[in-house]
């Protein structure tokens, strides 16, 4: 292999300075002429049919207009799997925190004494929390289907004929519950329109170009005429995966046509974006004397939330990691994604393969007690090596250098 | 009573979008008059370090300093699509992008100086310092400079598609492609009367393919650790019927910098 000169080295951080002297630019600190401010009015209930009433809103002095779904020109929804999120809230509310209304007024405290004149009328309907409790058929429905919206397996081996052969079985239930990616930035975007009629959308996002095409269909337009443009981002984690501020701001730009801005506080970034899957594992594992692992048998339960975001590809990548970096011959693998009226999930750091390691490795630390081996000697036994094979059959190729990461801590 | 302890943990981590998903960067390398090479690409900063490695990769495929890159990736009318910044897929994907576009960019450039030297061939010419030589008699060189004033415009695009495949009914395929591997060890001292837990210390071991910018992988450690602190011992949004119950800074309690202790990193790099 040539040298590097470049690659390898630890060059200074092409951003660093700005972001550390405060001449970095986030939505936040953008200004244009002639800029109105939005705010979002939200769900207060978790489950509840709505109607709602503009009008003594707009006849505030300064409020120029109250978006609801009616004012969506394209389509009234979005996500970034299922589009099963909609812009505004047309007949019901889902979980506490969905979009109703976006009030565009001359300044933000005006947009703010408005939200106390948008009137939302909630006919709260029976809602459901847990996710084990959604997976019944008579428990209510958050969307017009099946609560369980995804059930991926992994079959391998046979597990119940191993569980047999196996002298230490271990059996718990791991629960992990919904955190926040709590980035620094709360979002915050801008909206306008640019000389060639273009719809501009200056937002803190993690993937411009597919916020580009949901912008466009919610806007009915082709999106070529929809240009997001991404200053500084204040941390993501997953969690600007989805849209928040985008759409809202595309639409009052593209009706009002004029510059509109809108800030979200911390508690309303914490309403507005994603939430990483809480998860109930159930998890069995079992192993021979010796330390070798025969067997692991587990069922994930993932609660989506209102909205599946991206809770599908999360739940399978959980299972796919469900055994954690160890070679196991018989694997019996279930993962759910559930619907429930909680906050909506979705991307965060790791993506389900997050949640498994604190079962995973709680499984293998107490079978390795019962058998008098410690944690490295059990770990290495049964550690991923070059040419093992993952539970979906993968043969692992290349530089696998898992030993030599457990060896590392012997030292430690 | 205080009481200490250690523990350890392993995890595996499959790259990118994952089952068969197209998982595909896109990006372009444009030669500029100046003697610059202008990559845009789609791949957002979002505090993980996209604009530095990829000006990296950049520099390192056309023999050029870091200054003499403009990275471009702001703005949907101005770069190609390159997928989220997410799924630890950016530099990997989206650097094999910028790389593959840079070598498209260089065949270019040196079929242009191939004829602005008088040569017969590109083979044994070398792209170093913004100068174009040939590489067994350096005094025969050009600039790039020179070329792109020679030259209406010089461009290439670069497509990097990650392998992965769908798994089957029963879960069998090959999902991610590549797998990463780790492995962190703390030691903890515990207040049996309040359950309080400090960390002491920390060694975290990361299976990290070649390090593009070390520096930057040791603080997505920091962070990823950091995170983790938080995740296993104090955040919970609180759910109560649907509500969070900690729902901003107030109660959702994150580590700070006095809750992360040094932590001793080891790079497993490759190849």
């Amino acid at each position: 292999m040539n040298e590097l000169k470049i690659v390898g080295k630890s060059i200074k951080k092409i951003d660093a300075k700005d972001k550390v002297d405060g001449t970095a630019v986030y939505p936040q600190d953008i200004y244009l002429e002639n800029m109105a401010f939005g705010v979002t009015i939200r769900s207060t209930r978790p489950h509840a049919y709505i109607k709602v009433d503009t009008k003594e809103a707009e006849k505030i002095d300064g409020v120029i207009k109250v978006f609801t779904y009616k004012d969506v020109p394209g389509k009234n929804h979005h996500g970034v799997v299922l589009k099963d999120h909609e812009v505004f809230a047309s007949k019901k509310v889902r979980r506490i925190g969905d979009p109703i209304a976006f009030i565009v007024a001359e300044t933000k405290e005006i947009a703010e004494y408005a939200k106390n004149f948008v009137k939302v009328e909630y006919e709260e309907i029976p809602a459901v929390f847990d996710p084990e409790e959604a997976m019944k058929e008579e428990s209510p429905k958050v969307h017009d289907r099946d609560n369980v919206f995804y059930h991926f397996k992994i079959r391998r081996g046979d597990v119940e004929r191993a569980f047999l052969e196996c002298d230490v079985i271990v059996e718990n239930v791991y629960k992990v519950p919904m955190v926040d990616h709590a980035f620094l930035q709360p979002e915050a975007g801008v909206a306008y329109l640019d000389e060639d009629g273009r719809v501009v959308v200056i937002a803190s996002t993690q993937y411009p170009h597919f916020d580009q095409e949901e912008i466009a269909e919610s806007l009915g337009v082709n999106k070529d005429m929809v240009r997001v443009l991404t200053p500084a981002v204040g941390g993501a984690f997953g969690g600007r995966e989805d849209i928040t501020v985008q759409i809202h701001l595309a639409i009052a730009a593209l009706t009002l046509k004029r510059p509109v801005k809108t800030i979200y506080s911390r508690e309303e970034s914490f309403l507005a974006h994603s939430k990483r899957h809480a998860m109930k594992m159930y998890y069995k594992t079992g192993a021979l004397k010796d330390g070798t692992l025969l067997a692991l048998e587990a069922k994930i339960i993932g609660d989506s939330g209102a909205y599946a975001s991206w809770a599908m590809n999360v739940l399978r990548k959980a299972a796919v990691h469900a055994t954690g970096p160890y070679y196991i011959p018989n694997v019996k693998v279930d993962s759910f994604a559930v619907y429930t009226n909680n906050p909506f999930t979705g991307a965060m750091r790791g993506f389900g393969a997050t949640q498994v390691p604190i079962a995973y490795e709680q499984q293998i630390d107490i079978l390795a007690e019962k058998l008098g081996l410690t944690p490295i000697e059990i770990r290495l036994k049964n550690c991923f090596r070059e040419g093992s094979e993952t539970s979906t059959g993968q043969i692992l190729e290349g530089f696998i250098p898992l030993e030599r990461c457990i060896e590392e801590l012997k030292s430690f | 009573m205080k009481k200490r302890g250690k523990g350890i943990a392993c995890i595996f981590y499959g790259t990118g979008y994952g089952n068969g998903f197209p998982d595909v960067s896109r990006a372009y390398a444009r030669l500029l008059k100046d003697g610059k090479v202008e990559i845009s690409v789609g791949a957002t900063e979002v505090g993980q370090g996209a604009k530095t490695v990829m000006v990296q990769i950049a520099a390192e495929t056309l023999g050029l300093s870091d200054k003499d890159i403009v990275l471009i990736n702001e703005d949907t009318s101005k770069t190609p699509d390159a997928g989220t910044a997410a799924a630890s897929r950016q530099t990997y994907n989206t650097g094999n992008a910028v790389k593959i576009a840079c070598e498209n960019l260089r065949e270019k450039i040196l079929d242009e100086a191939v004829k602005l030297l008088g040569v017969n061939t590109k083979v044994g010419l070398h792209i170093k310092d913004g100068l174009i030589h040939v590489k067994s008699y350096p005094s025969r060189n050009v600039s790039l400079k020179e070329i792109a004033e020679n030259n209406k415009e010089l461009k290439a695009e670069g497509i990097f598609t990650a392998q992965t495949t769908q798994m089957d009914e029963n879960g069998q395929g090959a999902p991610y492609w590549p797998y990463t591997f780790a492995s962190c060890a703390v030691e903890v001292e515990v207040d049996t009367e309040t359950g309080e837990v400090k960390i002491l210390r920390a060694k975290h071991v990361l299976d990290v393919g070649r390090a593009v910018n070390p520096t930057l992988v040791e603080g997505q450690i920091d962070g990823g650790f950091a995170m983790g602190v938080g995740y296993a011992l104090m955040e919970d949004i609180g759910l109560k019927e649907g509500r969070m119950t900690n729902g901003s800074f107030e109660k959702s309690i994150i580590p700070t910098s006095l809750d992360i202790p040094e932590i001793e990193k080891v790079l497993i790099e490759y190849p």
